[in-house]
């Protein structure tokens, strides 16, 4: 063997990295292994310091009881991992208990939310959530994609796409909101030029799709600040795009962890006693919400 | 030492792709460290008849034979087919063909999938089959083709046994359920080393002389297969099998002739 790292930077371990997507066996959902120490170990060998996780029900709408138990397995991941498995509390918007589990979520350490594909990002039922999370200030990681056939929309029909996130983000442009995976399938192209009518708008590179020029494209339309390193469970390609693409050392950072830590940095510290006087500011300016939507002509809602 | 048993060159007619010629590659592939590679015309997968392809693309790598090993690209449905195949070993010295049922309208297992197969196992090719080209998920929505399903590659493999089967953006595929004897690879890049551990799982049902390093370019990112191979937990001679001598031994390639590796890209015509 000529070299031994097979030709890659031999500095790439050492580079902190802060995945920001990424989810945990928990509650009632397994992914594709038999334990979560899996994660750990491939967190080690890949030179990932932190996990920002979550366990979402992918299909229908959950009753809050299923929604707690993904909740439950996160927070156990948490407890396991401590310091390296971060939370995001999944919710479905428009349950009255959804606020409630984001409460009990953040107080035990939660940093984040994370939607699915239950409403499409701009709809009104999704409003007290986005307040909630500018309250608390935590992100909102939000399953997007651009599927390229009716066939594909077919299966999650609001599914939010990047259009969808320019919408919610002219209404509520405090909200640091992500979208997420922009290699997790669909045309990233639409996506990224999309997304440049929305600068609060976080884009995370995780997913399966690897294709050469992606990152880049990202970094040169949107800029390496809004782009945040993560893997969705595709550990090496989610760490190889950002280590093949083209990037100074600065906008590597950025990627990696920089622009995360600073999100994560915002998030107001929690307590009960906080909670009073933030709920009811919270409840006062959903009756606000459905005034904030209008759509805008020449934004594509459809795909 | 690295083979890449899959690379392209050309043009994809859906997105634009960079490091999309023979120097593109070569540099790419310096930078890399990747020693030799594995090379297909892309946009001969989509011309009607595909044999121009491979004049083109035995014109573009003939100064770079050293490093690149041009696979032809034909359509067993296509009038003359055969003869185009004796044009592309005797005249224009590819070595080996990439085929693609999924987008010429057959099956690896019908009679015109088979007939080429053969004919291409008596010349002494290896055979690859990508299950994709990319991700359908962002298709464009004139390019209809399915992924090959693992069920099919692992029914042609077991038809044909003896055929040096090379499949690409492989997964899925499962060693138990192959012969023993038949001689296959199957390329890591849709594959993992760590979490699902897919690499571990095919090195355990098939055997490390069934895989290979292959990274997709220039459609995808080299970084990942290179982190696969770096962080693998396997000997060094497993990983040295996919690194390259699985490949070498299933191309006919000499340990001497691998390691000839030069500076290609920069040379002048």
């Amino acid at each position: 063997m000529k070299k031994a790292a097979y030709q890659l930077d031999p500095a790439w371990r050492g580079v902190r990295k802060l995945d920001c997507h990424m989810h945990v066996n928990g509650g009632p959902r397994t992914w594709g292994w038999d334990s979560n120490d899996r994660i750990i170990e491939a967190a080690d060998r890949l030179g990932i310091e932190q996990l920002c996780v979550s366990i979402p029900i992918t299909r229908g709408m959950p009753e809050h009881d299923e929604v707690a138990a993904c909740n439950d397995g996160v927070l156990a991941a948490m407890r396991r991992y401590p310091g390296r498995i971060l939370g995001y509390c999944f919710v479905v918007p428009g349950y009255p208990q959804a606020l409630d589990e984001i409460d009990r979520c953040l107080d035990e350490g939660m940093m984040g939310i994370k939607l699915y594909n239950q409403y499409k990002i701009w709809d009104p039922a999704v409003c007290l959530t986005i307040e909630k999370a500018i309250e608390a200030r935590v992100p909102i990681l939000e399953h997007a994609g651009y599927p390229s056939t009716p066939e594909r929309w077919a299966q999650q029909p609001n599914l939010s796409h990047a259009g969808d996130f320019v919408l919610a983000a002219r209404k509520y442009p405090e909200a640091m909101l992500i979208e997420g995976h922009i290699g997790g399938g669909g045309d990233w192209e639409w996506a990224i030029l999309q997304l440049r009518q929305a600068p609060s708008v976080y884009l995370d590179t995780s997913g399966s799709v690897i294709d050469e020029g992606m990152v880049e494209m990202a970094v040169r339309e949107l800029g390496a600040n809004r782009l945040l390193f993560g893997t969705d469970m595709t550990m090496e390609g989610g760490v190889g795009k950002i280590l093949g693409a083209r990037l100074t050392r600065a906008q590597r950072e950025r990627i990696f962890w920089r622009n995360m830590q600073g999100i994560l940095d915002r998030k107001k510290v929690q307590g009960p006693a906080s909670r009073v006087e933030s709920k009811s500011g919270n409840r006062e300016a959903s009756c606000l919400c459905s005034g904030r939507w209008t759509l805008d002509a020449g934004l594509s809602l459809t795909p | 030492m690295l083979i890449d048993v899959n690379t392209y060159i050309g043009h994809w007619p859906f997105r634009q792709l960079r490091h999309n010629t023979a120097q593109g590659l070569l540099r790419q592939m310096d930078r890399r460290g990747i020693d030799r590679a594995v090379v297909a015309s892309i946009h001969g997968i989509f011309y009607k008849n595909a044999h121009p392809a491979n004049e083109e693309l035995a014109k573009e790598t003939r100064r770079y034979r050293d490093r690149l090993l041009p696979f032809a690209t034909l359509n067993p449905t296509y009038p003359g087919w055969e003869e185009d195949l004796r044009r592309c070993a005797e005249d224009l010295e590819l070595c080996g063909i990439r085929l693609y049922p999924q987008y010429h309208g057959y099956r690896l297992t019908d009679a015109d999938g088979l007939a080429l197969v053969d004919a291409a196992t008596a010349l002494g090719w290896a055979v690859q089959a990508p299950m994709r080209v990319v991700d359908r998920r962002q298709r464009h929505r004139w390019d209809l083709a399915e992924d090959l399903a693992p069920s099919a590659l692992e029914e042609a493999v077991s038809l044909r046994p003896k055929t040096r089967w090379m499949v690409l953006n492989g997964m899925g595929v499962n060693g138990r359920r192959l012969p023993d004897e038949a001689r296959y690879l199957v390329e890591i890049s849709r594959l993992t080393a760590v979490l699902q551990r897919t690499i571990p799982s095919l090195l355990e049902t098939a055997g490390p002389k069934h895989l290979a390093f292959g990274t997709g370019m220039p459609f995808k990112v080299a970084e990942p297969a290179l982190l696969k191979l770096n962080i693998l937990d396997a000997p060094a001679r497993v990983k040295e099998r996919i690194a390259w001598r699985n490949a070498a031994e299933m191309l006919g390639l000499g340990t001497s002739r691998v390691e000839g590796r030069g500076s290609s890209a920069k040379r002048q015509p």
